[in-house]
């Protein structure tokens, strides 16, 4: 297999130095049942084709080894869709290509993502033993109504059980997903459901405002008036409400809806935490992975729908599995669409990206990146969000506020085309 | 051609009610098309008017027709805009033919504006040829249509001819009827030259290109011609007839229709409605019915980007190349900057500028919400005439306002004369006489303000009727009114481009709704932004737009950058398009609000 796109850009400019590390994704597309406010690239009823799947993802990870060497992997992320739902040999079987295509560290973050209605003790120990470390459960919501009106296949009893059998095979590392923010959610409910979790003492949270995408069957019903839409300023409260509560419970938060718990009284110091979220003093539970796309440092993505981010170029594969499959089953490349990042864009989206962290975007780390320092580069976006109190900007990083947290979009938007005249 | 041989004729009808495809017809009887060169509808030339499905713009088409009795007519179909805001245009158009057919639609039967035009044709001394058309509709009630027709026209139902233009149906039998029914022009062939102008178009290598009825005399090239309202000399271009395509005979007779390339730059020098004659040996009088054009509705249009001032100016002179009735004249807002005070027919008219400004050069616009033109006498006794809120003197210095009143006259079936006396009676009418058509269709007249008709009241009126009413309206005149002007304001600051001029009874009550749509249509911002009505400094409504509480992407990660980066480029886009006041940003629909107040 070739990946022509690639070869055609890539000469025309530097690819990411050899030794530079490169995080990994693998996309796993199969559901039992679509959620009810899923829009992403993932199918139900269509898990017979699992197999052929990962052979022909094994295959395209074969090819991106060959193309570019052995490259350096410290993160490894399998998202989905539901990749729990792969079979312990076929979750191998991948395993080994990219261990033979890649340079995965011995201390990589090894992250699935896994549906709680799909986790048996036997698979959780399988997990382990193929170097799985980390576990994202989406666990959305403590309340019965609640996961039903979402079309989630498991009960919060089930969620209860997941991470306890995930931590009897000896996982130490788990991420709940929360979704706030439903049509008719109570703030009341939200803190049950905060309280709920927080009770399973999870290393890390994502928490989720629901975002109602068109085309979903929740747009159907918000359209029809059989549910109210969602209340953004409620969804602002629910936000607080967390921020305060998960401070309290020693949560670190570093990123607009994640936390990571950590050992220290992180209370008082709220989001203002040292230039490198890396630091272990901080939290040794922060998303690793995820950390790669917020400072917007490269990324292969492998499998149906997966984006790329590398050497100037991000590129997404087709979305069905069975045209990815096809589309590898003949030598064809399977990407979709590749899109060429110029300089001034790609430091639109390293702002878009990095301000979402609570490191900010330091303006050493954006020097040496683009050779002009921030100032340089977005004096006047940095002066005017600065006077509108989103943004501090103390000379060495740009940060948000706590409102800036919440009205991102707005200071994000002044990064990026089109640009003030 | 022998001017008994001549028969200038047009078509009148309700909108849709199927004139362009009676035409189209026309045209492929008499082989002046075929039927392989139709593109439907040839008459209606823009793209505007095909997607609007009416004829803004007049046009002229000579046919050559062997009828049964053996000879060749000249037959001249001369278009007429089908719109109550160029009734003027229509009636010059009248008035340069001898015969109207009549054109209803035989399931919608007779409507206002067929009888508005009707009456233009019979005041222009027209004979009539009434037909029914689409008789092939499911819900035609043809023979019914009929009767009402013969009942209007006083004649008989023999004479009413059925028809379906669609289909092809008995669209002879309309030639035929031009020929016997519609008399050949009359007019002196050896008097000095009479032209009646009755529409132009600006070409790009011919300049002007008047639309003539030969009246008495004939044109012929190589004399210079005089425009009498407007005293202008020329030496024409070009003579010829519109077949349909422009086509130079060199020569126009007594009675003919055609068309004369003045060379003239501007279409304002060349008024629909003047007379044309000879520059020497002229004729003495002008042709009866000249009005010099008079805009009657008005409103600002700002670029949204001041940078595109001067490709909107650009743009509104290409514009009034082609539309004489288009008035604009430069004007300065606090809020909006740099634009145009711009004066309309009607608001249809205006609705058609702004389209074609934004469709044809690609121009963002503000446009301030539409004003009537008033006459405002100072405390010193002066005359001024002020069709900008923003223009009205300080209370203390304004001893009275007038305002221009509108004749009325609604068509509507018996049913409805509840909701639309609610309707009028609203917006300030007086009640005038009820005319009975028949038992179950009458004329309700009325007179009210212009300001109170600018405002949707041709959409309320149909809402209230199920469609079935339609109006007709002429100038009546200017009357004193109790009229205030009503600032609102933005974040405190009184924006200028948002006044409004309103009646003294209604002040409060427009107010209130107005700040209360303000809410509605300005997104909210990083801070709350009040929205007042104020009378004089004198709050007198208020609504607070809430501040924006949350507005960021919750997930991004990889897969989502591109999708969500554009996301964001899309809103900032958006937001471009508003105006920026201060920390606020206000869209276009904030100026049009006053358009959208529920009754």
């Amino acid at each position: 297999m070739q990946l022509t796109q690639h070869d055609r850009f890539g000469s025309a400019r530097p690819l990411v130095a050899p030794n530079h590390p490169t995080a990994v994704y693998v996309h796993v597309p199969f559901c039992r049942a679509r959620c009810a406010y899923c829009d992403f690239a993932t199918t139900a009823g269509l898990e017979h084709l699992i197999p052929a799947y990962v052979a022909a993802v094994c295959r395209e990870i074969e090819a991106a080894g060959a193309r570019w060497g052995r490259l350096r992997v410290p993160t490894l992320y399998i998202g989905g869709g539901t990749p729990s739902l792969v079979p312990p040999a076929d979750l191998e079987q991948l395993l080994d290509a990219l261990r033979a295509a890649f340079r995965l560290a011995d201390d990589a973050e090894v992250t699935l993502e896994a549906n709680p209605g799909t986790l048996a003790p036997p698979y959780l120990a399988h997990l382990r033993d193929l170097g799985v470390n980390r576990l994202s459960l989406g666990v959305q919501s403590a309340h019965a109504g609640e996961l039903q009106m979402l079309g989630r296949i498991h009960t919060w009893a089930q969620a209860v059980e997941a991470v306890s059998a995930a931590c009897a095979a000896g996982f130490d590392n788990l991420s709940l997903d929360l979704i706030y923010g439903l049509p008719r959610q109570a703030l009341q409910r939200w803190e049950e459901t905060l309280r709920a979790a927080l009770a399973l003492a999870p290393q890390h949270l994502s928490l989720y405002a629901l975002t109602v995408e068109t085309g979903t069957p929740l747009a159907g019903r918000i359209a029809r008036g059989t549910l109210p839409p969602p209340d953004d300023d409620l969804a602002a409260d629910m936000v607080e409400l967390a921020e305060a509560l998960l401070a309290e419970a020693g949560y670190f938060h570093y990123e607009i809806s994640n936390w990571a718990r950590s050992d220290q009284r992180l209370a008082d110091r709220g989001w203002q935490i040292p230039p490198d979220i890396l630091s272990e003093t901080v939290s040794p539970f922060v998303c690793r992975h995820n950390l790669v796309y917020w400072r917007n440092a490269p990324y292969l993505g492998f499998g149906a729908g997966a984006a790329s981010w590398f050497g100037g170029e991000r590129w997404v594969n087709v979305d069905h599995p069975q045209t990815y499959i096809d589309r590898i089953a003949t030598g064809a490349s399977p990407v979709a669409e590749t899109e060429h990042i110029p300089r001034p864009l790609e430091m639109g989206e390293t702002m878009m990206m990095g301000l979402r962290l609570a490191e900010g975007v330091s303006d050493a780390r954006f020097r040496a990146r683009f050779g002009a320092s921030l100032e340089a580069v977005c004096a006047k976006a940095l002066g005017q969000l600065s006077r509108r109190g989103l943004l501090s900007w103390d000379g060495r990083a740009a940060r948000l506020t706590a409102q800036g947290r919440l009205l991102g979009n707005q200071v994000f938007a002044h990064f990026l085309p089109p640009l003030d005249r | 051609m022998d001017k008994e041989n001549i028969r200038n004729f047009c078509i009148i009808a309700h909108i849709d009610h199927g004139k362009s495809t009676l035409a189209d017809r026309l045209l492929e009887l008499t082989g002046t098309i075929s039927e392989r060169d139709m593109t439907t509808q040839v008459l209606d030339s823009m793209d505007l008017e095909r997607e609007r499905g009416v004829t803004i713009k007049a046009s002229a088409v000579r046919m050559e027709y062997q009828a049964a009795d053996g000879q060749t007519y000249v037959l001249n179909l001369i278009d007429t805009p089908g719109h109550v805001d160029f009734s003027y245009e229509v009636s010059r158009a009248l008035a340069a033919c001898e015969g109207a057919v009549l054109v209803v639609d035989a399931s919608q039967g007779i409507e206002a504006q067929t009888l508005a035009n009707l009456y233009l044709a019979l005041e222009a001394d027209l004979d009539i040829v009434p037909v029914v058309n689409k008789i092939d509709m499911p819900l035609a009630r043809a023979d019914e249509v009929s009767m009402e027709l013969a009942d209007l026209l006083g004649g008989g139902l023999d004479d009413v001819l059925l028809v379906s233009a669609k289909a092809g149906t008995n669209a002879q039998a309309v030639l035929e009827a031009v020929v016997q029914r519609v008399p050949p022009p009359a007019g002196d062939a050896s008097a000095p030259l009479r032209a009646l102008i009755f529409d132009s178009h600006y070409d790009s290598y011919k300049g002007v290109v008047a639309y003539v009825r030969v009246v008495d005399g004939e044109v012929l090239k190589g004399r210079a011609l005089h425009l009498m309202a407007t005293d202008v000399r020329t030496e024409p271009v070009e003579i010829g007839t519109f077949s349909p395509a422009m086509h130079p005979t060199g020569r126009l007779g007594v009675g003919e229709v055609g068309y004369i390339a003045t060379g003239l730059k501007s279409v304002q020098e060349c008024r629909v409605g003047d007379t044309l004659t000879y520059a020497t040996g002229p004729a003495v009088d002008l042709l009866p019915g000249y009005r010099p054009v008079k805009p009657m509705v008005f409103a600002g249009i700002y670029p949204t980007e001041a940078e595109d001032y001067n490709a909107l100016r650009d743009a509104l002179e290409k514009l009034r190349l082609n539309d004489a009735s288009l008035v604009f004249e430069p004007e300065t807002s606090q809020a909006l900057q740099f634009g145009f005070r711009c004066g309309f027919l009607g608001l249809f008219h205006m609705e058609i500028v702004q389209e074609r400004l934004e469709r044809e050069y690609d121009l963002d616009l503000i446009a301030t919400a539409p004003s009537v033109a008033y006459q405002v006498v100072t405390t010193q006794g002066d005359l001024l005439e002020v069709s900008s809120p923003a223009d009205l003197p300080d209370p203390e210095g304004i001893a009275e306002i007038l305002e221009p009143w509108m004749e009325v006259q609604v068509f509507t079936p018996s049913d409805y004369i509840g909701p639309i006396m609610e309707l009028m009676t609203r917006r300030r009418a007086e009640v005038g006489a009820t005319e009975y058509l028949d038992p179950q269709r009458i004329i309700l007249h009325y007179r009210m303000p212009l300001a109170e008709m600018i405002i949707d009241l041709h959409d309320r009126l149909k809402s209230a009727t199920r469609g079935y009413a339609s109006l007709d309206y002429t100038f009546e005149g200017y009357r004193p009114g109790k009229l205030l002007k009503l600032d609102i304001l933005v974040n405190k600051d009184p924006v200028d481009a948002l006044a409004l001029i309103v009646h003294r009874d209604k002040v409060y009550e427009k107010g209130a709704a107005l700040v209360e749509k303000m809410r509605e249509v300005i997104p909210r911002q990083q801070f709350a932004v009040p929205i007042q009505a104020a009378i004089g400094g004198r709050i007198i409504a208020r609504a607070t737009v809430k501040a924006l509480r949350k507005d960021v992407l919750s997930k991004c990660y990889g897969g989502d950058v591109t999708r969500k980066r554009k996301l964001l480029e899309r809103q900032k886009a958006g937001k471009r398009r508003m105006k920026q006041f201060g920390e606020v940003v206000i869209p276009q629909d904030a100026f049009l609000a006053v358009l959208k107040l529920e009754e």
